[in-house]
């Protein structure tokens, strides 16, 4: 399967730089459009689950942590728990969930109804249209809608702490120590990882179905798990890599 | 109006052979019987030449397209499309080849989730480096020619079956390929959308005729009167139809 993958990929960056001038209109157009279903239907969701997992973790920890007066500590659980780690797993998930079912359902259904043997008999690699646009898609809404978690977070987690009695000084003051340059760019390299995860073992397990219908829904589940693995063993990779 | 007709500029791909027909099998297995020499295929077609090969379920006829635009390479013998065997082409030469060559797959083909103009748009817009401008004149001038103006902007599934099928011809003739191959491309039209269909794909831009190869399970009679040769496939192998085409002239042009 890896040498596949790693050949799906290949290809995918190579179609890159076959565009042809209208074609980049047209890939500029199902690009707008990936964007428009990943990321911005899924802004309320997202801004709402960010806000819920906030609110939720620092008003326990306020709470817990106040009783051994360690509330100071609440930076560190919000940028490391919440922002750093967190945050872009829910959100690399949520993408999943909405995005990587439907891009692995369409690339399937695209291959049983022939569309993809239309798209090569007519001289058009399948990969320009059909992979590269919501590879890039993925790429720049799971970036996007990581930083609109961490921004809701940030948020949602002084209503938690305001409620228990904390200023804004001081919580800004306490999430702002460790808050780094870091963590910012630390999540924007995850959301392009991330991203280009959902697209790439979403669209390689859509495309990968031959025998007919009957397969598209068992291509969604190994796609979506796939990539479920894949983000979980990225996280991991990225905590050693930034420790 | 007369619009100036748009003349489609290919990129730089795998030279075709001068003087090549355009489609050539030779003892090709259609039917995956390696022990079965007598059961082989060989056909030519020349230029301008539209030929059909009619045959029941069981013939093979369902490989001939496959085979010809190199979507599948041949268990035997050899496929040329201008010369060139078209299967053992390298991935991107193959692409870049096949756009010399029309193609309206079983069915029809067209993408689901675009338009009917824009799945005629399709080819022109990723397989040539047009200006978007030329690129939507190119596709005016079809949409137009194969009267799609109406509809264009419905999807596959919302339009009648003949329309589905005009716009999968305006797609395979879009690139202004010198040979087309048609997969059962009459089925569930009337005669009179047949012929019409049949006489447009065959006429290139410039007015000269087109190598066609269609399938087709049989032929109206309008239609057989469009056809320079029939040829009858049994059993994985070529049979000339005694009843023959409608243009004699064509037949005798020495391509066999």
């Amino acid at each position: 399967m890896f040498g596949g993958l790693a050949r799906f990929v290949v290809r995918a960056v190579r179609a890159a730089a076959r565009l042809t001038r209208a074609g980049r209109w047209v890939m500029l157009r199902v690009l707008i459009n990936q964007i428009r279903f990943t990321a911005l239907q899924a802004i309320g969701l997202v801004a709402f689950l960010a806000a819920i997992l906030a609110f939720l973790v620092i008003s326990q920890s306020i709470r817990q942590l106040g009783r051994f007066g360690a509330v100071d500590n609440l930076g560190t659980i919000m940028v490391v728990a919440v922002i750093r780690e967190l945050g872009p797993l829910l959100t690399a998930l949520i993408v999943v969930s909405r995005s990587g079912t439907a891009i692995a359902a369409e690339m399937a259904t695209n291959r049983v109804m022939g569309e993809v043997t239309a798209l090569e008999a007519m001289g058009i690699d399948p990969y320009i249209y059909l992979v590269l646009p919501r590879m890039l898609g993925a790429i720049v809404s799971v970036a996007t809608l990581m930083v609109l978690f961490d921004a809701t977070a940030l948020v949602s987690g002084y209503v938690a702490a305001a409620t228990s009695g904390m200023a804004l000084s001081r919580y800004m003051a306490i999430v702002l120590k460790t808050l780094s340059a870091k963590d910012v760019w630390l999540t924007l390299v995850k959301g392009v990882f991330f991203g280009a995860s959902v697209a790439i073992f979403c669209s390689y397990h859509g495309l990968a179905v031959k025998a007919g219908p009957t397969e598209i829904p068992q291509a969604v589940t190994r796609g979506v798990v796939a990539t479920i693995v894949a983000i979980f063993v990225l996280s991991a990779v990225f905590v050693v890599i930034a420790t | 109006m007369t619009a100036t007709r748009v003349s489609i500029v290919l990129g730089p791909g795998v030279a075709e052979i001068a003087g090549a027909p355009p489609l050539v099998y030779r003892d090709v297995d259609l039917l995956g019987r390696a022990d079965r020499a007598d059961r082989r295929f060989s056909l030519t077609i020349g230029p301008g030449e539209v030929v059909a090969a009619i045959g029941d379920e069981d013939s093979g006829i369902e490989q001939l397209g496959g085979l010809a635009l190199g979507l599948e390479p041949p268990a035997t013998g050899a496929v040329e499309a201008f010369g060139v065997p078209i299967a053992l082409l390298p991935y991107y030469d193959l692409l870049a080849f096949r756009r010399r060559l029309g193609y309206l797959p079983t069915g029809d083909g067209l993408l689901q989730n675009l338009s009917l103009k824009d799945n005629v748009a399709l080819p022109v817009r990723f397989a040539t480096d047009h200006r978007l401008r030329e690129v939507e004149a190119r596709v005016a001038q079809l949409i137009d020619d194969f009267r799609l103006r109406s509809i264009q902007t419905l999807r596959p599934a919302q339009a009648n079956e003949e329309d589905r099928r005009r716009a999968a011809m305006a797609r395979a003739v879009a690139l202004n390929p010198k040979l087309v191959v048609l997969e059962l491309p009459f089925v569930g039209l009337t005669s009179r959308a047949a012929t019409d269909l049949l006489d447009k794909v065959s006429r290139g831009d410039d007015g000269t005729r087109r190598a066609v190869l269609l399938t087709s399970r049989d032929l109206t009679p309008s239609v057989r009167g469009l056809v320079t040769r029939i040829v009858r496939v049994v059993d994985g192998a070529a049979a000339e139809d005694k009843s023959g085409g409608g243009r004699p002239e064509v037949r005798e042009s020495g391509w066999r």
